[in-house]
């Protein structure tokens, strides 16, 4: 088995390393930003070859398209990789479509079973998973990112070959601007304690009383999909859920959130759910350890003083 | 004035849905049939441009057991015209036959200056139908839109990606896929329902559209679907703020989260 794994952050990398190896890939290839390139990280990864493409955010979505068409052309993997971001989504149904290639997203494991591929992969909004077979290869699968780590290897770097962007981009899509959002805090996937806020949230300003207890439990912050993208109360890589982070912290407190299952769909593999929700008919209710059917106004300024009082702190 | 084709999908009622409790499998044959929700957002951000542009707005849709009064509703939105495919053939459609017929409907129907579908569908969250039409008519696609403004000759649309925000321009046409904060839908007035009964739905049949073999083959197929079950406590903490407070800090104590 050939892979290719296209990523653009170390960390998606290090996960799709880490999928390759469990389906048993014998070469394994890698087109990833320049940025990338102080080889350090990537020589005990066990890459055949690794490309580097200056530029990767810049390039337009024809001109990335026509970059990997070129590149799966050369390498000719069996299985092409990236990590279900909006970005891998779309440049892989598109080369997909262009090398009449089936492409399947959000895929959470993927095994060979009878001599076929077979993935899984959320349905119905989360709530059902359902179980597919590929029926020709080249595949184009992005996976939905979980934390998986690689097994380390000697340190063998692979073989760098710089791609360089396309010199003139004659497509008629222009990006005429992009504003980076800053990064929040460390990343969701790897927090042991998850405080998460929703629209039971009158204002941005009350996000304080969860910030604060966040602070005091040493825990990271993240929110349900309308805080972020509708309200812009929360960074956008802050929600999670079917369209946002998949996340498995030990504990995950749900402060205002209903629960519908395209949010619990991201959560469930938390240890510890607890629902703080005043609305005792609320889904969340059903998929909680502990469910505290209170208004949060009230209760999270207790919970605050009893930890307080206490000197409670996370283990 | 631009004409606007919109791809919709019915796809069943998911808070209603209910499963087989022996197989785990989703009991789709009693279903609510509906429009996908972002498919919805499409819609909607079509109708405002027609408003304040004029022109057509047309409903695309293919399945198999094409429900039409599921795609009155789109009509009854402000939707001008509606096509739609519903062929036995298309009940194990993947992201690339789906988009295969689309593509083939829409050139069928007549030049779109912009053509709108959801970011992903409600049932199978494929994400694909979107930059797969711009593969099959060969048209530039910008995905998980959350604004578009016309203005002479041009499309200026913006996304929200997870670490940045891009506004992308270009000549007509365009392939945007709506993300749900694009608009919010409007419900249709019992006057506009009423309106709706007259306008046209137009089933063509996927012979006509004269899809090679190879373009109506599946390449991934389905094996199973079944209801994902977790088992959690639900332990309901009674009392006011601060003796729920206490019980709840005490057992995560218990729990080993949290140390005193
Ligand atoms: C294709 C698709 C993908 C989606 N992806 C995601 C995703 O990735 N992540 C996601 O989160 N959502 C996602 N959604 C949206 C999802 O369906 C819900 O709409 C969303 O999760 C609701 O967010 P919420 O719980 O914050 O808001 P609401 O559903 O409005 O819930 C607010 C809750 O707060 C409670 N509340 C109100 N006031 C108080 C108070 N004073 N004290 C205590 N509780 C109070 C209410 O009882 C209510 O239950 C998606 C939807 C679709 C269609």
């Amino acid at each position: 088995m050939h892979v290719l794994i296209l990523a653009r952050e170390l960390d998606e990398l290090l996960e799709l390393r880490a999928v390759a190896d469990q389906i048993g890939a014998l070469e394994v290839e890698t087109l990833v930003p320049k940025a990338m390139t102080n080889g350090e990280d990537l020589a005990s990864l066990g890459l055949r070859r690794a490309y580097f493409l200056e530029g990767f955010d810049d390039i337009s979505p024809d001109g990335l398209k026509k970059i990997v068409i070129d590149l799966v052309g050369k390498v000719e993997p069996s299985l092409v990789l990236g990590p279900s971001k909006k970005v891998f989504r779309e440049l892989f149904a598109r080369v997909a479509h262009n090398l009449a290639s089936p492409c399947l997203t959000d895929c959470t494991s993927l095994e060979f079973s009878g001599g076929r591929l077979v993935v899984e992969r959320p349905f119905l909004g989360g709530g059902y998973v359902e179980r597919l077979a590929v029926k020709k290869l080249p595949a184009f699968l992005t996976i939905q990112m979980t934390g998986r780590r690689p097994k380390i290897r000697e340190r063998n770097g692979p073989e760098k070959v710089e791609l360089s962007k396309p010199s003139s981009e004659d497509f008629s899509l222009r990006r005429v601007s992009v504003e980076r959002v800053e990064r929040g805090g460390a990343d969701l996937a790897k927090a042991r304690i998850v405080v998460s806020v929703g629209r039971g949230f009158k204002r941005r300003e009350d996000l304080k009383l969860a910030e604060e207890l966040a602070q005091l439990l040493g825990a990271d912050l993240a929110c349900s999909r309308p805080l972020a993208s509708d309200l812009g109360w929360m960074p956008e890589e802050k929600h999670v859920g079917l369209s946002g982070k998949w996340i498995s912290p030990q504990l995950y407190i749900a402060i205002g959130i209903s629960g519908q299952v395209q949010h619990m769909v991201g959560v469930r593999n938390s240890r510890i759910i607890v629902a703080v929700n005043n609305d005792t008919s609320a889904p969340i209710h059903r998929e909680a350890d502990y469910s505290v059917p209170l208004d949060l106004y009230q209760f999270i300024p207790a919970l605050i003083t009893v930890l307080r009082e206490k000197g409670v702190r996370a283990t | 004035m631009p004409v606007l084709h919109v791809f919709v999908k019915q796809v069943p009622d998911i808070s209603t849905l209910e499963y087989d409790p022996s197989t785990l499998a989703p009991r789709f044959e009693k279903a609510t049939p509906r429009l996908g929700e972002a498919d919805l957002v499409a819609f909607e951000a079509a109708i405002r441009i027609k408003e304040s542009w004029g022109g057509e707005v047309v409903v695309l849709s293919a399945g198999d057991g094409v429900n039409e009064l599921v795609l009155r509703e789109a009509l009854a939105m402000g939707a001008d015209r509606c096509f739609y495919v519903s062929d036995q053939r298309l009940a194990g459609a993947d992201s690339w036959v789906t988009a295969n017929v689309l593509s083939r409907l829409s050139r069928k129907v007549g030049k779109a200056d912009l053509l709108l579908c959801g970011e992903a569908s409600t049932d199978s969250g494929n994400h694909q139908l979107g930059p797969r039409l711009s593969e099959a008519l060969n048209i530039p696609c910008v995905t998980h839109v959350v604004g578009i403004e016309l203005s002479e000759g041009l499309v200026r649309v913006r996304r929200i990606l997870e670490d940045r925000t891009e506004t992308f321009e270009t000549g007509s046409p365009l392939i945007a896929t709506a993300s749900l904060e694009l608009a919010s839908p409007r419900l249709p007035s019992l006057l506009m329902i009423k309106a709706a009964s007259k306008k046209p739905i137009i089933k063509v049949n996927l012979a006509e559209l004269g899809l090679d073999e190879g373009l109506l083959e599946p390449l991934v197929e389905r094996l199973s679907v079944r209801v994902f079950k977790t088992a959690r406590r639900n332990i309901v903490l009674e009392g006011g703020p601060l003796e729920c407070a206490e019980k709840l800090v005490e057992s995560l104590v218990k729990e080993g989260v949290f140390k005193a």
